[in-house]
């Protein structure tokens, strides 16, 4: 069996949020050249892949569910992918996305895109996926694996929860992780 | 000299005065219960329920921040049943109001967080009601956000059993309590309030904090309350 | 009034009293209870005070309380010197001057009489009032008095609330009189604690150990408090006991406050009481003004002050220490336990508070003793408790009984049942924070520690029926929601806990709950349960606990299948009679599209809901009639002759008919390469092979006969479902492409393994020809026959003989239809049945008719035995007589023997007794069974059986039942295969959209029902030939205008 057959196939996902999760990702220092040797990149903001690939043996999601867009990747994701991990507040609950959650979508686009502007006011409507009336997080749309807080997970959080994984064991997180 | 009782807490034999709770038998002997309604020179009121034990021969589960220890108790703080009851109790306060963690002067140092992070809560399996609460931000010197209160009551038992003041009270009922400035003023027009600012101090969480505080700022001083009602004396 | 301070007055204001009570004129008291003035009370009162005082009658007019049969309401009581006292019941002001015109002859309105009183136990006293009147039957002879033991209510409805003269008279204050003169509040507190008084609030703690308590706690000062802050929906005993005997809780209360050493006694009436309220009040003052109550009671020395408060209304109030801080003017929120109210109570005081029931029962303890007390109830629970019974019972009221009567006897013999037709669900008890408990629990003895046992609880004393109109899933909603909107908000599990368990309530009745949000729902309620400050919180999760353990399958239903068969949860249904309609029909649709006079669209849309339109239009068992919301108008919509109008209409305009084919095969999916072997050509087969033939699919049916149709063609005789109409209908079958394999039989010309083998799924659907036979000395005889091959030789027109008399045994569709198959053979018929009429389960039309033409019905005769001649054949047939007995698991009593022995002569016995499955062919596949035996096991939602890619509906998973309930099996089992076939849902893209008006009538329609019309019996019963005759275009017409349109949403 050849060296790129055992490596396994990670997929990440950024939906609605900051990035600093993947940020925090890539904080993983040295430990992502370990990493490297063990896993394949097959969909993410870091890599080509257009359409998320069949058969996806983690994908590490951040963001909220916020549009419709958002719900129907996740949902292709949940069928392609063996395990799912909401990496992250906004994916575990709904975070600074949320924010919004307490007025009506319109409501709170009028009060951005027309009270909140001087020129051109206006409510883009092409171009960009409808909003959900909440944003919330991923386990209310599809089951969930494993759930990483953190704004961001710590960066040693992210590296023991990948490591745990690719040794065949269910991380741990009690007392490792925290919201905020 | 006061009368001395013996009990049993997870196994290990206890003697404190007669008239302590179980919940300060427990910390006498280097236990910390959880609890977030209990504060150390407040009266008890036995609201947020995750101080609850289990007491052999009672089927029952007993808040130990309101029952008096009693001789030859024997008293379980852990147990299956029981965290995994505090767990819910966590998670239904994280679902009840906003509590967004990232933006609030209290990450990091706010007793429902560090609850939640011990208990290994990673996530909250109820829906999020996403109400919207009001901010009172009327006083000079603090504010008053709602969306992160837990009705826990330490603010109204400081003001009104320590300052002498009651500036606080609960209105309403069920999900729709909350707390209340006099008679539903705002908290910068309260004529009764000392501003001595306790209630900020004793509060769990970043619903009552002070002015100026960005993100992770807002340390609170809970102990130095419980030391003055401890020099004060009268309060056990 | 004078004082009462000696024995001399007290026997005065005694004998002032029963001047009242009796005096030597007419005595008319009318029940003015808030029950009895809400249903008109006030205005019969005045009537009779205008007619009395214009004719100058002189009779004794009084305002009473209420004598607890609220469905009778209102009520009158009237009685002649000497003479017993009569209740007349729903008294309307008209009845007035009749009523008084019959008194002043010296007569009694026997027709408007419920019963009469001869003679009462006032328990503290007993009063004669005279024997009379012998076609008036006594007060417990009437069913909902039967049983029932009136203690706690022994003067309500009879005395006046408002005299306390009345009240001393019958042996009122004499208890206190007792108690005071006796001297000795600890023997009083013994006798309480022997009697195993328990309080009546709920909880049940033994009353006396609450007093001894309270009397050993030292202070100055010391509060007894009466908890009169009923709350529960559907309870309101305490305001009637208040209402209508105001005196025997201020007694109560003032013996309390003598033996405990109470100062102060305080009254917590909720303010919604305003009538409880004022008559208290009253009573209080009158109690003040004799020297009863106050300082130096009854010149004994002992003062206790009686004040009252109205509580806000605020459900959490009922619970103690809330009640406290509410008295204290503090907010109603509960506090922890200990310190306990007999330690640290109102105002920090020792304080005891007990319910309004619990005081009623303390004067007879005192006059009667413990002995006596415990000689009623149980043994752990002894006395009586008052329920409210409400609900879907017949006869609903305030009802006192036995402690440890059983469940049924409350809602059979004393509530009598639900309405003809309907069948009991459940009893919820104890209110919001009660349990409900199913029907087959009902053996139940209702106490305290047996109501807990099943998770519910005594309570108050709420008794709420429910019918299978009632979605208990709805009902946990229902009280969630009650008990969420009155969580106080102090402790976490109640507050946000219940919050969340109504979001999830929310979610199950609009068909949104997942499998995970059942777990979740369990979960948090024991959680509150086990985890709540007070009371409330700790019961709130009763009504969801019990109800996913004793109703588990409803949930199922709303998540799984998206059904509430109760058609109380509106998401999840069209309207009552799509949700009541097995094969889920659309009826609100076709009756529109026929009032639109478009019966080419009516005709599609039929069909396409159901492919034997015709058929189900003669013999459906209808059980839409029985949800239509038109019934409370006037009668149900006749929906089924409606169908049968658009079937027939249809079949007998060729043209029409051809263009509805073209449009139903235009919906037909494209093929999809998938084969499905059906098992029989039953209306179970037919209907699934029909839709998976639609969905594109190839469906193939084997059947052992040589035509199709399974009982339709075989069972059901030729006057009930003509051959060529049903052949007509198995046209449109294959139409739609379905293929037939006949004379085959599964088992034996082909194998089950083979057909697995050939196709991607195999659905079994046979029907119950194997006869069930009783055990019956005689059945060995020559002329005694089963009714299906009866039935079935007669429709095969082979050769049947039948004898001159014939008897048929049995009460369901096949023995009627035997009964009239042998009326037209030339017999005379009798059919013997061992329970009532309204217990048969054939279509009540169909032994209308079997009637009409000649057939007798032998009611309560259980047969015995067949008896035979020397050449052994059929000579007569014996009965037992039966009697009803005990009510049983169905809900009906069950038919006990008399010993009385019928004998019939005949020469035919048709064994009509039920029908099984022949099931040897599957054991022999190895599909596993029911635990029965009798029937195979499938996945209630599938159909699936225990192999896969192999499904089972109809009779085959039922046992013997109707076309319809056969059908819509086979409908689902379609649905099911094709979207494991598929692997997507499809099943929706099979209806195309109709365009029919969208509003409901401002008004019903004038037209009232139209029954079918039927041939003369005379001419009909000598024929084969159909029976009924469907209904005019102008009929069929006025009936889909009687529609109400529940299908229409209004805005969103």
């Amino acid at each position: 069996m050849s060296a790129a057959a055992v490596k396994a196939r990670v997929a990440t996902v950024w939906l609605d949020g900051c990035s600093g999760c993947h940020m925090s990702l890539l904080d993983i220092d040295e430990a992502l050249a370990v990493l490297a040797g063990r896993i394949r990149l097959v969909f993410g903001p870091l890599v080509d892949a257009q359409e998320f690939p069949e058969e996806v043996d983690v994908t590490l999601v951040e963001g909220a569910v916020s549009s419709q867009d958002d719900l129907r990747l996740l949902q292709a994701i949940r069928q392609r992918t063996k395990l799912l991990i909401a990496l992250g507040d906004c994916a575990v609950t709904g975070n600074v996305p949320s924010m919004r959650n307490g007025l009506p979508v319109k409501k709170m686009l009028e009060s951005i895109y027309i009270q909140g502007v001087t020129t051109a006011p206006g409510v883009p409507k092409t171009g960009v996926p409808s909003l959900l009336k909440h944003a919330s997080p991923l386990h209310e749309s599809v089951r969930v694996d494993l759930h990483v807080p953190g704004c961001p997970p710590k960066p040693e959080a992210i590296a023991f929860v990948l490591k745990e994984l690719l040794d065949g064991r269910k991380p741990d997180l009690t007392g490792q992780v925290k919201f905020g | 000299m006061p009368n001395m009782i013996s009990l049993r807490i997870d196994g290990e034999l206890v003697r404190v005065e007669e008239g302590h709770t179980i919940f300060q038998a427990a910390e006498a002997a280097g236990k910390q219960i959880p609890g977030l309604c209990q504060m150390k020179g407040l009266s008890p009121v036995g609201a947020c329920r995750l101080c609850v034990v289990e007491l052999a021969g009672v089927n029952r589960l007993l808040p130990s921040c309101t029952t008096p220890a009693q001789e030859g108790m024997s008293v379980t703080t852990q147990s299956a049943r029981i965290k995994s009851y505090r767990r819910m109790i966590v998670e239904l306060l994280l679902a009840e109001r906003n509590h967004i963690c990232a933006v609030c002067v209290s990450n990091n140092h706010c007793e429902l967080q560090a609850l939640a992070m011990k208990l290994g809560v990673t996530h909250v399996r109820y829906t999020y009601a996403y109400r919207s609460f009001p901010v009172d931000t009327s006083h000079p010197r603090f504010v008053l956000d709602h969306n992160r209160c837990i009705v826990c009551t330490r603010c109204v038992r400081v003001c009104a059993e320590m300052e002498g003041a009651h500036v606080w009270d609960v209105m309403g009922r069920g999900v729709g309590s909350r707390l209340v400035c006099e008679l539903n003023r705002s908290w910068g027009q309260a004529s009764s309030c000392t501003g001595c600012g306790k209630c900020v101090q004793v509060c769990p969480t970043g619903a009552l904090a002070e002015k100026g505080c960005a993100v992770e700022e807002m340390i609170k001083r809970g102990q130095s309350i419980s030391r003055l009602a401890e020099t004060r004396g009268g309060v056990l | 009034m004078r004082r009462i301070d000696d024995l001399s007055s007290f026997h005065a204001a005694r004998e002032a009293g029963l001047a009242k009570l009796m005096p030597n004129v007419p005595r008319i008291a009318v029940g003015m209870g808030t029950c009895g003035t809400g249903n008109g009370a006030e205005a019969v009162y005045h009537a009779f005070a205008d007619q009395i005082q214009g004719r100058g009658l002189g009779y004794k007019l009084v305002r009473t309380g209420c004598f607890g049969a609220c469905s009778e309401e209102p009520l009158v009581n009237v009685r002649l010197p000497g003479k017993p006292l009569v209740v007349l019941h729903r008294v309307q002001a008209s009845d007035v001057t009749a009523i008084l015109d019959d008194i002043a002859a010296g007569r009694i309105p026997a027709e408007l009489a419920l019963c009469k009183i001869e003679e009462w136990d006032h328990i503290t006293s007993h009063v004669q009032y005279g024997c009379d009147y012998r076609e008036i039957p006594l007060w417990n002879e009437i069913p909902f008095f039967q049983g029932q033991k009136k203690l706690v209510l022994r003067h309500c409805g009879l005395i006046s609330p408002l005299d306390i003269e009345e009240y001393i008279a019958v042996g009122g204050y004499e208890a206190l009189y007792k108690v005071l003169i006796d001297s000795d509040p600890e023997r009083v507190i013994e006798q309480i604690k022997l009697a195993k008084l328990r309080g009546r609030g709920g909880a049940g703690y033994l009353t006396g150990l609450k007093w001894e308590m309270m009397r050993k706690a030292q202070s100055g000062q010391k509060y007894l408090i009466c908890n009169a802050d009923e709350g529960d929906p559907g309870a309101y005993m305490n305001r009637n006991e208040i209402e209508s005997d105001p005196h025997s809780l201020i007694e109560g209360m003032t013996i309390g406050g003598f033996v405990t050493g109470a100062t102060e006694g305080i009254l917590y009436v909720r303010a919604e009481y305003p009538l409880a309220v004022h008559r208290l009040q009253q009573a209080i003052e009158q109690a003040e003004g004799c020297g009863l109550l106050g300082e130096n009671i009854l010149g004994r020395g002992f003062s206790f002050k009686l004040s009252m408060v109205e509580g806000a209304g605020a459900f959490v109030c009922g619970e103690e220490t809330a009640l406290i801080r509410s008295l204290e003017g503090k907010a109603g929120r509960p506090t922890p336990r200990p310190p306990y109210p007999a330690q640290k109570g109102l105002y920090g005081k020792p304080t005891n508070i007990n319910n309004v029931e619990t005081w009623y029962n303390v004067a007879p303890i005192v006059i009667r003793g413990a002995n006596w007390f415990q000689e009623t109830g149980s043994a752990k629970s002894p006395g009586t408790k008052v329920f409210s019974l409400v609900g879907k019972v017949q006869r609903t009221g305030l009802v006192e009984m036995p402690l440890g009567t059983p469940l049924k006897t409350f809602v059979y013999d004393v509530g009598g049942g639900v309405a003809p037709g309907r069948s009991v669900k459940s009893v919820q008890t104890g209110g919001p924070s009660g349990g409900c408990i199913p029907q087959d629990m009902f053996d139940t003895p209702v106490d305290y520690e047996t109501l807990a046992q099943l998770g519910s609880i005594m309570g108050s004393g709420g008794m709420v029926v429910m019918d299978e109109d009632n979605c208990m899933v709805d009902v946990a909603r229902f009280f969630v929601e009650f008990t969420h909107s009155e969580s106080c908000g102090k402790c976490v599990p109640c507050r946000s806990g219940l919050d969340q368990s109504l979001r999830i309530l929310n979610k199950f009745t609009r068909g949104q709950a997942t499998e995970a949000d059942l777990v979740t729902l369990d979960e948090i309620s024991r959680m509150i349960r086990d985890m709540s400050l007070c009371g409330l919180g700790q019961t709130a999760p009763n009504p969801v606990l019990t109800t996913i353990r004793h109703f588990r399958n409803e949930f199922e239903d709303h998540l799984r299948a998206k059904r509430c068969r109760a058609g109380v949860c509106e998401d999840l249904a069209l309207s009552p009679c799509e949700n009541s309609c097995p094969l889920h029909m659309n009826i609100p649709r076709f009756l529109e599209l026929l009032k639109e006079d478009r019966t080419e669209d009516a005709f599609l849309s039929v069909i396409l809901d159901n492919p034997l339109p015709a058929s189900t239009g003669r013999v459906c068992q209808h059980p839409c009639d029985n949800r239509c919301r038109r019934a409370g108008v006037d009668d149900a919509v006749n929906m089924r002759d409606v169908h049968r109008f658009i079937a027939d209409s249809a079949f007998a305009d060729d043209a029409l008919y051809a263009r509805a084919m073209a449009r139903l095969l235009a919906v037909r999916k494209a093929a999809t390469g998938k084969k499905v072997a059906i098992i029989g050509a039953g209306p179970t087969g037919l209907a699934c092979a029909y839709y998976l033939s639609l969905l594109g699919h190839e469906a193939v049916i084997y059947e052992s006969n040589a035509a199709a149709g399974g009982m339709l063609r075989y069972a059901l005789p030729d006057y009930r479902l003509p051959k060529d109409t049903l052949d007509r209908e198995i046209g449109i079958i294959e139409g739609a492409g379905v293929k037939f394999v006949f004379n085959t039989v599964v088992g034996r010309d082909v194998m089950l393994n083979d057909l697995a083998g050939e196709y991607d799924a195999v659905f079994l659907s046979i029907g119950t020809w194997k006869e069930s036979w009783v055990y019956l000395p005689g059945t060995e005889l020559t002329g005694v026959i089963p009714a299906l091959p009866f039935l079935e030789a007669v429709a095969k027109q082979q050769p049947v003989t039948v004898g001159r008399k014939v008897t048929v045994i049995g009460g369901g569709n096949a023995a009627i239809d035997s009964a009239r198959t042998a009326l037209r053979l030339g017999a005379e018929v009798t059919i013997l049945y061992r329970r009532e009429r309204k217990d048969m389960p054939a279509i009540p039309e169909e032994t209308e008719a079997a009637e009409a033409e000649g057939a007798k019905i032998v009611f309560l005769a259980a047969p015995h035995r067949i008896v035979g001649d020397a050449e052994g054949r059929v000579k007569a047939i014996e009965a037992v007589k039966t009697r009803l007995g005990e009510y049983d698991s169905s809900g009906r009593r069950r038919p006990v023997p008399t010993g009385e022995v019928i004998r019939f002569a005949c020469d035919t016995v048709v064994l009509a007794v039920g029908e099984t499955v022949d099931l040897d062919f599957v054991k022999a596949s190895g599909l596993k069974l029911q635990e029965s035996g009798t029937m195979l096991e499938v996945d209630r939602y599938s159909l699936e059986t225990s192999r896969k890619n192999f499904y089972a509906g109809g009779d085959l998973i039922t046992g013997a039942s109707n076309v319809s309930n056969a059908m819509g099996y086979g409908k689902k089992a379609a649905r099911n295969i094709d979207q494991r076939l598929m692997a997507e849902k499809r099943w929706s893209q099979l209806w195309p959209d109709f365009e029919y008006a969208q509003s409901a009538p401002h008004h019903p329609s004038e037209s009232g029902r139209h029954h079918v019309r039927e041939v003369d019996a005379a001419v009909r019963a000598k024929t084969f030939h159909e029976a009924t005759l469907g209904l005019t275009p102008v009929e069929a017409m006025e009936e889909t205008c009687r529609c109400l349109r529940c299908d229409v949403r209004n805005g969103d």
